[in-house]
């Protein structure tokens, strides 16, 4: 019940500040229809799916700054240590963040993905591997945005953390331009982040290519594993006043 | 109900903490008051469970603190609550997440926002709300489930006279029912209007510890006593 009270704040604080979230789904909707005709000059029959499936991964990694945003606020209102006060236990606090947090990087992701079979015609050759692939995606920008916002020290910060990250990681992953476009160097270092992974397996499910479904899930959970440990850790720190001594 | 011993608690070259003794018993009301820095606060997130101390113990209730979190209802000194949200849903969540559900969630927000004048503001988002009211609202959230411990962090800082009077009200009900009330603050009237023992504090630990009459043996006034100490302290 704890949990549920908690999801119901956190629909509630989303409902009341809606734009980030409305911006974050619409606008990769937007450069897919716009982007699609040059991937498929650069690449051909598989233009549709990289212009889907980068554009899913640039705009989500973008939508990382929900995920900060909403914990750095309960950080900067003081409730999060309020919230640590009363009788919920991490795990409430943290499941009710979660699953409405990640319930909107699941919508992101079936809204563009809908998106792009519907009016695109994208092929999936596997929805339950694309389902999977999606998931562990999710759960992926969940855990950053929760390190991301238990490190800054405001809303600003969190900004040039957010746009500059994710435009690295996902420019480094191969998300705006195809892999095989990038430079060599580029290449060489792309599978250091977890865009690329998350590339590997979106598309992965698209052409029907479990072992590269599967492995792009691994590693991006064992991303999610390292940061999800240190946001935990650095949760249990706190930040009450007395931290200011 | 509360029971400290001996606590001590440093921030690298700092003390927060340094022997830090208080007891303070059901239907007491205990004025917890000290220069700034002197640990109050730090003490308040001892007992939440927020801070654990180098040394010593504290007990609520017989439990320690992170077992006891349902008997405690905490005003802490920042305001912090949902500000995008209205008052009432702030009510329902701090008023489920200390066990209240249902009909009896929907009477102790009534009845608490009509102790404190919130009714006509419940729906409203709290970022809209003045000062006094953001007050009254946190003190609200604290007391709603009439915990056993209540701790209210320097409750009444720039509220209104209305605020105050409304909010010491409460206060003294909830003591009269048999709650335990730590109360911090400066403003040293409150605590003759609380009819409150007190525990003066200083360098992290509590100094003098008694009535109101016991301590003021030697000082015609609170401020008086106050004011010895800060020379003191000086």
């Amino acid at each position: 019940m704890r949990s549920l009270a908690l999801v119901r704040l956190n629909l509630a604080l989303l409902a009341a500040e809606p734009g980030a979230v409305i911006s974050r789904i619409g606008m990769p909707l937007v450069m897919i229809t716009v982007l699609r005709p040059l991937y498929r000059a650069a690449i051909g029959d598989q233009g549709t799916t990289h212009a889907v499936t980068g554009m899913l991964v640039l705009f989500s990694l973008l939508g990382l700054s929900i995920v900060g945003g909403s914990l750095l606020t309960e950080r900067s209102w003081h409730t999060l240590d309020r919230l640590r006060a009363t009788p919920a236990s991490p795990w409430q606090i943290l499941t009710g963040k979660a699953v409405t947090l990640g319930g909107v990087l699941l919508a992101q992701q079936a809204v563009v993905l809908g998106y792009g079979v519907v009016a695109l015609g994208l092929r999936v050759a596997r929805p339950d591997l694309l389902a999977l692939a999606a998931l562990a995606w999710a759960v992926t920008l969940l855990l950053l945005g929760a390190a991301a916002a238990m490190t800054v020290r405001g809303h600003s910060e969190l900004g040039a953390v957010n746009d500059l990250g994710a435009l690295l990681l996902s420019t480094l992953g191969g998300a705006m331009v195809p892999l095989p476009l990038l430079p060599g160097w580029a290449q060489t270092i792309a599978p250091a982040s977890p865009g690329y992974w998350a590339l590997q397996a979106l598309g992965g499910a698209a052409a029907g290519d479990a072992a590269a479904v599967l492995r792009g899930c691994g590693v991006l959970l064992l991303v999610a594993s390292a940061a999800g440990g240190y946001a935990a850790w650095r949760m249990n720190r706190g930040w009450g006043r007395s931290r200011l001594l | 109900m509360l029971d400290a011993s001996g606590l001590r608690k440093t921030y690298g070259p700092v003390t927060a903490l340094d022997g830090f003794d208080l007891t303070v018993a059901p239907g007491e009301i205990c004025g917890l008051i000290g220069h700034n820095g002197a640990g109050k606060s730090t003490f308040v997130e001892v007992v939440t469970g927020l801070t654990r101390p180098d040394a010593g113990t504290v007990t609520v209730g017989g439990l320690p603190p992170t077992r006891a979190r349902h008997l405690v209802g905490l005003a802490p000194q920042e305001i912090a609550l949902y500000l995008s949200v209205t008052v009432e849903r702030n009510l329902r969540l701090f008023g489920a997440l200390a066990g209240l559900r249902g009909g009896a969630l929907r009477q102790a927000i009534d009845d608490t926002a009509q102790a404190l004048g919130l009714t006509d503001v419940l729906r409203r988002p709290v970022g809209l709300l003045s000062g006094g009211q953001r007050r009254r609202a946190q003190a609200a959230t604290a007391m709603l489930h009439r915990p056993a411990l209540l701790l209210l962090d320097e409750p009444t800082t720039g509220a209104d006279p209305g605020t105050r009077a409304a909010l010491l009200r409460l206060v003294r009900a909830h003591a009269a029912d048999g709650a335990a009330v730590l109360y911090t603050t400066h403003y040293l009237p409150e605590l003759v209007d609380l009819g409150a023992t007190l525990a003066v504090c200083r360098a992290g630990r509590v100094i003098k510890r008694g009535s109101q009459d016991e301590l003021l043996a030697g000082h015609e006034t609170l401020d008086d006593l106050y004011h010895a100490l800060a020379a003191d302290h000086a």
